[in-house]
């Protein structure tokens, strides 16, 4: 059985990704289960969604804990320490990262050992659909990598997506697009074992009193220690030759993320900061520019 | 105070005056209503000194006594039937809060059809919800109980709400002598609440009732619930033997009557429990040796207690008023469940009786004892039937007849 | 709370008493709505929340605020308020609690709650002149089940459960429920409705509100960048767009008399507004449903006609 995990960011397509990926194991002939993972998190936040193929009866439910095969729709993700995409990652697994590295550049810059494959499909999503979105191009590289045949491929992405996507033409630039990936990828093979079980411990819950087993938080304003700054596809970057201080960011942040510096110029908390841009939009001047995560990570100490 | 004629609504609000209980959030319901009214009408002359609010609903009644009980005032709220189906999503809820609440429930059959005569599937329906449930049998035990309720939920090795339960009309409307406690030697059973862990207050901000997202977190706090509930057996002890001691009254977590030598035992909660003992006494006297027990608490389920009560007995016959609907009687279950795996096990029967408040007449009471002394003979457990009896068949053709029913 | 009026947004009291990190979407208009109501109200608060987004703004172990916080359900949150007030003033009269101790109470719910499930335990606590606070925040969808049609859902827009399609190519049917009316028939002392694109209007009535002792609620028309499909920078852009174009009024009522405290100048054209949203596109493509677009603009015009404040 090949196990796939997706971890994208809410909006981004992994849930899409993940049906297309099991619709056209369908089509070809397997057996295939797939199933997103909700959790409280918005648009932005980092998501999971899985997919099992098998030429056996698939006798497993619930999270893949232990996937063969790592779709990375978002680089950021990487060093998110709560989406952790690698996390259980078989040996002799494979790791798809969307990025403009290479992958020796990718296992460099993030010191990952199992087999990496890059493509950056934000670029290709860009180029051939008009905007970034990821699914269907997620669906091409999941798909190959799976050793999914084309024609089911194409089967799947015209019914997953006619439901969801009513222009014809759209459509039609999402199926080009994977196609695209499908056909750049060179196909692998999935060296994995089956799954060993390891041992764990089941043990006797102990009874404690209401003050520590209710539901009540008795801790205040903690949310920031979820670091929320990693949802962020773009960072709104301040230039203080432009700035007037005037407040309007300030005001308008939903977070209300963006504080002042000594000389009463505005600076965001990058750490929680969600990406959300109205700063950028509602700033009388345009001292506010948004700049693409991933270039602007070497920048961050300059900051 | 001394003796009274008091009915059980009214022994339940003396309960809740003696308790000196805070805030009172209402909403009326047949035959709770007295309750509400008694209550009401002690705040408005002063004779006692809490809040008193009619809400829109029973959801929203039972809302504001969780959410009061959360802010650290002693509540207390009471409902019936259709009443407590309404308010059903706030049970669950309250419960979650592992917040002191009391409340009593006044048993009625549930619609449809709709009907005013008592039954428990009102309150069973509750059963998974984390309440502790004590059913009562007098309406001495009613006033009492919710004494012991307070001291049982406010316990920090508890901290669940408790449910009272009485019958409507053979226990709420029935009057019979009730000894009202002195105030003082309540207060030495039943301290004032000073809440550790669920109140608000400016200096101390606290988020309750949180979502808890994850399987292995909600296991968590579910599973302590379930640890509490199950503490409260023991916790009870403390509290039975404190009441004994101030009041002179013991109420043991299941009530035995003429248990010690019987070999044929009738299961059954609540008033007509009374009617039980009754037939107990008749067939003592006709020479089986007959014995009730009659458990006080369903929630926690006193699983050792029965086990030790029904060891070595021929037979038990299960009475409930109340039916599970695809699978009959729910307290049958419960005891099938906490017998099976004992080896010198009774048998078990099952009779639905007392549905709607249908009497469970002497009759009825006879044809149980023959069953069980034939199924201990025999060895044969007939499957599980209603009481009902030949004139009642009668009654209902003629009504079918009137109604056009061919 | 200092009770005079401000200016302009560099007024605004700079305490944060909502912090950043929640699991709200990126852009939420609520939100932004929901922390200025909090710097207006300071942290000596209890929040009673309804079932919604926000309730999703705590989860254990994380809380965001710096004042107590009460979840309920969906249908009673104004019920659960009615519980802390009444505890909070016994325990207070009793000697049991501090009057130092004391906290506002806050009802906290979305458009599904009050527009809808919450109808009877509103109006209950209206109706016993509860003293309390109440802020709607309102996207015109039960959004935190993925955008489904409720009662505030505007004629004309697409929600999980008003798909266009050939039969009905409109949409939702049905006009948005009129809230503040309905709010104002049990004439409290105070109801407003506020928008995150006019803080300062917002601040203003909160502490216009502190005077009045009751039930003080504030509706917020809220964007919703996934609900709404458009980016979540725009998000403000489209809050002051929908009072621009007249299709939310600013106002406020008084014991029942209502005042619009922001009349704009010159109306914007509805279809501006409309048409940045996802959930309006199909009155635009692939053919223009000038019907509905009309009688929507027609809707906005009446209103304004009726209050004599068409310029």
């Amino acid at each position: 059985m090949l196990r796939l995990r997706f971890h994208g960011r809410g909006g981004q397509g992994a849930k899409v990704a993940s049906r297309v990926l099991g619709t056209a194991a369908f089509l070809d002939g397997y057996n295939a289960q797939d199933f997103p993972l909700y959790g409280a998190e918005r648009r932005g936040a980092p998501i999971t969604a899985f997919t099992r193929i098998s030429r056996d009866d698939i006798m497993e439910r619930g999270l893949v804990s232990d996937p063969d095969i790592v779709i990375v729709m978002d680089e950021t993700l990487l060093s998110d320490p709560q989406a952790m995409p690698l996390s259980g990652l078989k040996k002799g697994g494979i790791v798809f990262v969307n990025t403009p590295l290479s992958p020796l550049e990718t296992k460099e810059e993030y010191g990952i050992e199992d087999h990496v494959i890059t493509l950056d499909i934000t670029k290709v999503s860009l180029d051939m659909i008009g905007k970034s979105v990821l699914s269907s191009l997620a669906a091409g590289v999941a798909s190959r990598i799976a050793g999914i045949g084309e024609e089911a491929l194409k089967g799947a992405l015209e019914k997953e997506l006619s439901g969801i996507i009513s222009d014809r033409d759209l459509l039609g630039k999402n199926t080009e697009a994977a196609l695209y990936c499908y056909n750049t990828l060179v196909p692998v093979q999935v060296k994995t074992a089956e799954t060993i079980r390891e041992k764990e411990n089941v043990i006797t819950l102990p009874f404690e009193t209401a003050r520590v087993s209710s539901p009540a938080i008795n801790a205040t304003g903690n949310t920031p220690l979820r670091r929320t700054g990693n949802w962020r596809v773009f960072r709104p970057v301040w230039n203080y030759d432009i700035c007037t201080r005037c407040m309007t960011c300030v005001s308008r942040c939903p977070e209300g993320c963006i504080r002042l510096n000594e000389d009463g110029y505005p600076y965001a908390d990058y750490d929680n900061c969600k990406g959300c841009l109205v700063c950028a939009e509602e700033c009388p001047v345009k001292a506010i520019t948004k700049v693409r995560e991933i270039h602007s990570r070497s920048e961050e100490g300059d900051q | 105070m001394g003796k009274e004629m008091l009915t059980g609504n009214s022994a339940a609000a003396w309960g809740v005056r003696l308790a000196e209980v805070d805030y009172i959030p209402a909403y009326p319901i047949t035959p709770q209503t007295e309750i509400i009214e008694t209550i009401a009408k002690w705040i408005s002359d002063g004779s006692m000194d809490a809040s008193f609010v009619t809400m829109d609903s029973e959801h929203s009644m039972i809302t504001a006594a969780g959410a009061a009980s959360a802010t650290g005032a002693r509540t207390f709220t009471t409902t019936s039937s259709q009443g407590l189906l309404y308010g059903f999503e706030m049970i669950y809820t309250v419960a979650g809060w592992r917040v002191p609440l009391v409340m009593v429930n006044v048993s009625r059959g549930l619609s449809s059809p709709i009907t005013l005569g008592p039954d428990h599937n009102d309150i069973l329906a509750v059963r998974d919800s984390g309440f502790l449930q004590i059913h009562c049998e007098t309406c001495q035990e009613v006033l009492d109980s919710v004494l012991m309720a307070y001291r049982l939920a406010e316990d920090e090795r508890v901290l669940l709400p408790v449910m009272v339960n009485m019958d409507g009309f053979y226990l709420s409307f029935t009057r019979e002598a009730v000894e009202i406690p002195d105030v003082e030697k309540v207060r030495s059973f039943l301290p004032e609440y000073r809440p550790e862990h669920a109140f608000f207050k400016a200096a101390r901000p606290m988020a309750q009732g949180v979502a808890v997202l994850g399987g292995d977190y909600y296991s968590y706090f579910k599973y302590q619930m379930h640890l509490a509930s199950q503490n409260a057996l023991e916790i009870y002890k403390e509290v039975c033997d404190d009441f004994e001691r101030i009041f002179g009254r013991k109420y043991e977590v299941i009530d035995e009557y003429m248990m010690e030598d019987a070999e044929y035992i009738l299961v059954m909660t609540n008033s007509f429990s009374t009617l039980g003992k009754a037939a107990v006494k008749r067939a003592r006297e006709d020479g089986v040796k007959a014995g009730l027990l009659r458990p006080r608490f369903l929630r926690p389920f006193p699983e050792s207690e029965i086990k030790n009560a029904l060891k070595g007995k021929k037979a038990v016959a299960v009475i409930d008023q109340n039916i599970s609907v695809g699978k009959g009687g729910i307290i049958y279950s419960e005891m099938a469940g906490c017998l099976y795996n004992e080896i010198d096990r009774p048998l078990l029967l099952s009779f639905i009786g007392g549905l709607g408040g249908k009497n469970i007449s002497q009759k009825e009471f006879e044809f149980i004892f023959e069953k069980m002394i034939s199924a201990s003979d025999t060895g044969i457990v007939e499957p599980p039937s209603l009481l009902y009896t030949e004139s009642e068949l009668e009654g209902i053709t003629k009504l079918k007849e009137i109604a056009g029913k061919e | 709370m200092d009770t005079s009026t401000i200016r302009s947004i560099k007024e605004l009291p700079p305490e944060e008493n909502m912090l950043p990190g929640t699991a709200a979407c990126a852009g939420c208009g609520g939100l932004l709505t929901l922390r200025y109501c909090l710097k207006a109200l300071g942290d000596k608060i209890v929040i009673v929340n309804a079932a919604g987004c926000f309730t999703l703004l705590t989860i254990y172990p994380f809380s965001p605020f710096r004042n107590s916080w009460l979840y309920t359900a969906m249908a009673c949150a104004p019920a659960g308020a009615q519980g802390v007030r009444d505890a909070l003033d016994i325990l207070i009269k009793k000697g049991k609690l501090d009057p130092e101790e004391n906290l506002k109470v806050v009802v906290l719910s979305g458009d599904g709650s009050a527009y809808d499930m919450a109808l009877s335990s509103t109006s209950g606590a209206i109706y016993r002149n509860l003293d309390f606070y109440y802020i709607c925040y309102d996207n015109e969808a039960y959004g935190n089940t993925g955008f489904q049609h409720s009662g505030a859902s505007p004629f004309g827009s697409r929600t999980g459960t008003t798909p266009p399609g050939k039969e009905v190519p409109v949409g939702s049917q049905l006009q948005k429920k009129n809230l503040f009316d309905i709010w104002n028939s049990h004439k409290p002392p105070y109801i407003a409705t506020v928008s995150p694109a006019y803080p300062v209007d917002l601040m203003n009535k909160f502490k216009k509100a502190e005077q009045f002792k009751g039930p003080k609620l504030f509706i917020s028309h809220i964007p919703c960048p996934p609900g709404w499909g458009f980016d979540p920078s725009r998000s403000v852009r489209l809050a002051k767009l929908s009072v621009e174009t007249g299709l939310w009024p600013l106002k406020e009522s008084v014991h029942g008399e209502v005042e619009h405290t922001y009349v704009p100048k010159k109306f914007k054209p509805v279809e501006e507004y409309l048409k940045e949203q996802e959930r309006f596109s199909h009155l635009f493509k692939p053919v223009r449903q000038e019907d509905a677009l009309k009688s929507i603009q027609e809707m906005v015009d009446e209103y304004w006609k009726k209050h004599e404040l068409l310029p």
